[in-house]
């Protein structure tokens, strides 16, 4: 998969005055890399995220994916595209509370089109590949730790072999250790599963660590190595 | 697990909220199944006043009123023409005579009250049943006068399952023994009231005399009715034959329906102009149907401000939950969820808490619709019985004088309101469940907006 961003301008009308979030970024990830982005609070990272899992539209600029331009997809394209083409992983994990582990995978497997019956074996197998045990699986959000739940929150956005994963501070909310555990688990994973991943985060070691590192300042890439 | 799991499962994601929810659904979906019970049950009521009640139209020749005038008797012609006229189901014909104690062998079973000896104090002495009271002889000797009896009342019918009493109304005839007579025969037979029957020591088989003829009791009836249990029950052609009288004194017409009594009474007016007086139960009926009607639009309102308030309940209910759940669908929508799934979700778990309620509701609404619609009904008949006070007329009788004209009581209409019972049919049961239904629909239309409105962009914005 490859990700080339160009010109990307994201503005926001407010009522005191149009707000830039983004001003004409411009950059490119080959496949398989495991990229960050790095940069203030307020600085566009998770704007700049929202574009690329077309969460939200640009102002103006392109953005492709696979040499598919998803700023002019449709709604439903929208839709089709996230749950096909991207992997998503939450600071705040953001799994569905009265759900299991296991179902919150298998969520993202039916939104994926997977049959039903083959769900639930889909699920175990990336439980397992993410480390959590069969106990571990049968239990609902609040009753497992900050590393278990991203975990989970990991194996969901792996669910239907997404072209590129997009994780919003995957380490933010978690203590260093657990953080590190986690970013070797993604960085495994680029490589096991050939997937691109683009990560925003604050901690400069582990950006330090990634492929590729850009840093956002006012909207704008400064900077990358 | 689909969505459909989901939707249900999600209902019950709160236990305490939930149970509130369903607790107060239940009562307003209980509260729509009595009312529509209650609503169905009048009306129910009211088919039948109208098939039965309010059908009868009285024709009495002109010029009588219960126990006074005179005139002449309606003809064989008349009655044809009624029977066949617009929107009559049935009409017969009947004659009534009196018996004085120079007719008959027969005892009254009656007592001569102050009343009757004023009412019979104008008898002549040409009337072949009631001596006057004096008379003077020749050569100016005064004759002792007889005593005076009470008269015995006959009536010649085609129809003696029923007999005309005081007020007009027809009254069901119970055999006590023998058996009935055919009315439309012209044979020397009768049947006889238990009271005049006792007092004679008649029985089945028995024999009298009247009119110089002797008669054959073929069976002793009783109405539950003083007077005509102290009376005599012919066929009409025999009255006419030992009356010497070809026409009837009362004509009882029955109307297909009680809408159509008014054009049938117009109908009639126009056939008889003024050879009789026709009296009908409509506006009397009509007063207890309109009573009932009320009744009815009462518990129609009380369904669609139950169905409204349950809609709201589940609305607001469901806003609620949208609000709460806000970033949980920007989540899902942002994992790959379309608006439609998930909006199907939150309608899935609003049709759950709603199909617990209705469940609860509907046994809660059968429990309590007979109560209801009896307290409905009791309201309703005593704000009648203060505003409809119609006396019943009536009175002794005479050859061309009938039964005379008849009233329908207030106890009458009370009576009909009350007599109202509970009446939960299936057609009640699928108008409950279809409002149930909508009632979920429209709760949670607003809410599955709200939802398309969620942009999944929301949950990065919100980290």
């Amino acid at each position: 998969m490859s990700l080339t961003v160009t010109n990307v301008t994201k503005t926001y009308r407010t009522s005191s005055g149009d707000v830039h979030a983004l001003s004409d970024v411009s950059f490119s990830v080959k496949t398989g890399e495991f990229a960050s982005i790095i940069g203030k609070s307020g600085s566009g990272k998770s704007t700049l995220l929202s574009l690329l899992g077309a969460l939200d539209t640009p102002s103006s600029g392109e953005i492709d994916v696979d040499h598919q331009n998803i700023t002019k997809l449709s709604e439903r394209q929208q839709t089709h595209y996230r749950a096909h083409k991207i992997g998503f992983v939450f600071q705040h994990y953001n799994l569905i509370p009265n759900l299991t582990a296991l179902e919150n995978v298998m969520l993202a497997l039916e939104f994926g089109g997977m049959p039903s019956r083959e769900r639930r074996d889909r699920a175990v197998q990336l439980l397992e590949s993410v480390g959590l045990d069969t106990d571990q699986q049968q239990r609902k959000p609040n009753r497992l730790s900050g590393g278990q739940q991203q975990r989970v929150s990991i194996a969901r956005a792996l669910a239907n072999h997404p072209s590129l994963i997009l994780a919003d501070e995957p380490t933010g909310n978690l203590d260093s250790e657990t953080g590190k555990k986690i970013f070797d688990l993604l960085h495994s994973l680029s490589r096991t599963e050939k997937t691109t991943i683009l990560a925003v985060t604050h901690d400069l070691d582990i950006a330090g660590k990634t492929d590729r590192t850009f840093t956002l300042k006012d909207g704008k890439i400064t900077t990358h190595k | 697990m689909n969505v459909i799991s989901r939707g249900a499962r999600n209902a019950l994601r709160s236990p305490i909220r939930s149970g509130a929810i369903i607790i107060m659904l239940a009562i307003s979906i209980g509260l729509i199944v009595a009312m529509l019970v209650a609503r169905s049950s009048v009306n129910a009521k009211i088919t039948e006043l109208k098939a039965n009640t309010a059908t009868a139209i009285t024709v009495s020749p002109a010029g009588i009123q219960g126990g006074m005038g005179s005139g002449n008797l309606l003809t064989n012609d008349q009655l044809k023409k009624i029977q066949t006229a617009t929107h009559v189901a049935s009409a017969y014909g009947s004659l009534t005579d009196q018996l004085g104690s120079s007719d008959t062998n027969l005892t009254s079973s009656l007592t001569l009250g102050s009343f009757g000896r004023r009412q019979m104090r104008f008898e002549s002495s040409d009337s072949p049943s009631t001596p006057p009271m004096s008379s003077l002889g020749e050569g100016g000797q005064q004759f002792p006068r007889p005593a005076m009896t009470p008269h015995i009342s006959v009536t010649g019918t085609t129809q003696p399952t029923t007999v005309t009493g005081a007020g007009g109304n027809a009254l069901a005839v119970t055999l006590t023994s023998g058996a009935t007579i055919n009315g439309s025969s012209s044979d020397l037979v009768a049947l006889v009231g238990t009271d005049l029957a006792t007092k004679n020591s008649l029985s089945p088989g028995s024999t009298f005399t009247a009119y110089g003829k002797t008669i054959t009791v073929k069976g002793i009836y009783k109405t539950k009715n003083t007077f005509t249990d102290s009376g005599i029950v012919m066929p009409l052609a025999t009255v006419q034959t030992l009356a010497g009288e070809t026409g009837v004194s009362m004509i009882n017409v029955t109307a297909d329906s009680s809408e159509n009594v008014a054009s049938l009474v117009t109908t009639l007016k126009s056939q008889l102009g003024s050879a009789a007086d026709i009296t009908s139960q409509q506006a009397q009926a009509q007063a207890s149907v309109d009573s009932l009607k009320s009744i009815s639009t009462l518990a129609t309102t009380g369904v669609v401000d139950a169905a409204i308030a349950g809609a709201v309940i589940i609305l607001l209910m469901m806003t609620i939950v949208v609000r709460e759940r806000r970033r949980e669908i920007g989540v899902i929508k942002a994992i790959g969820g379309t608006n439609f799934t998930v909006a199907t979700q939150f309608v899935v778990e609003a049709l759950t808490l709603t199909i617990i309620s209705g469940i609860i509701g509907f046994a809660l609404g059968v429990a309590v619709s007979g109560g209801i619609t009896q307290a409905l009904v009791s309201n309703q008949s005593a704000t009648s019985s203060n505003t409809s006070s119609i006396p019943a007329q009536g009175g002794t009788t005479r050859l061309g004088r009938g039964f005379g004209a008849g009233g329908f009581s207030s106890r009458q209409v009370r009576s009909a309101i009350q007599s109202v019972t509970r009446s939960a049919t299936p057609t009640v049961f699928a108008s409950a469940i279809g409002i149930t239904l909508l009632i979920a629909i429209i709760g949670s239309a607003l809410p599955a907006w709200l939802i398309s409105r969620v942009r999944p962009a929301e949950v990065l914005r919100t980290e």
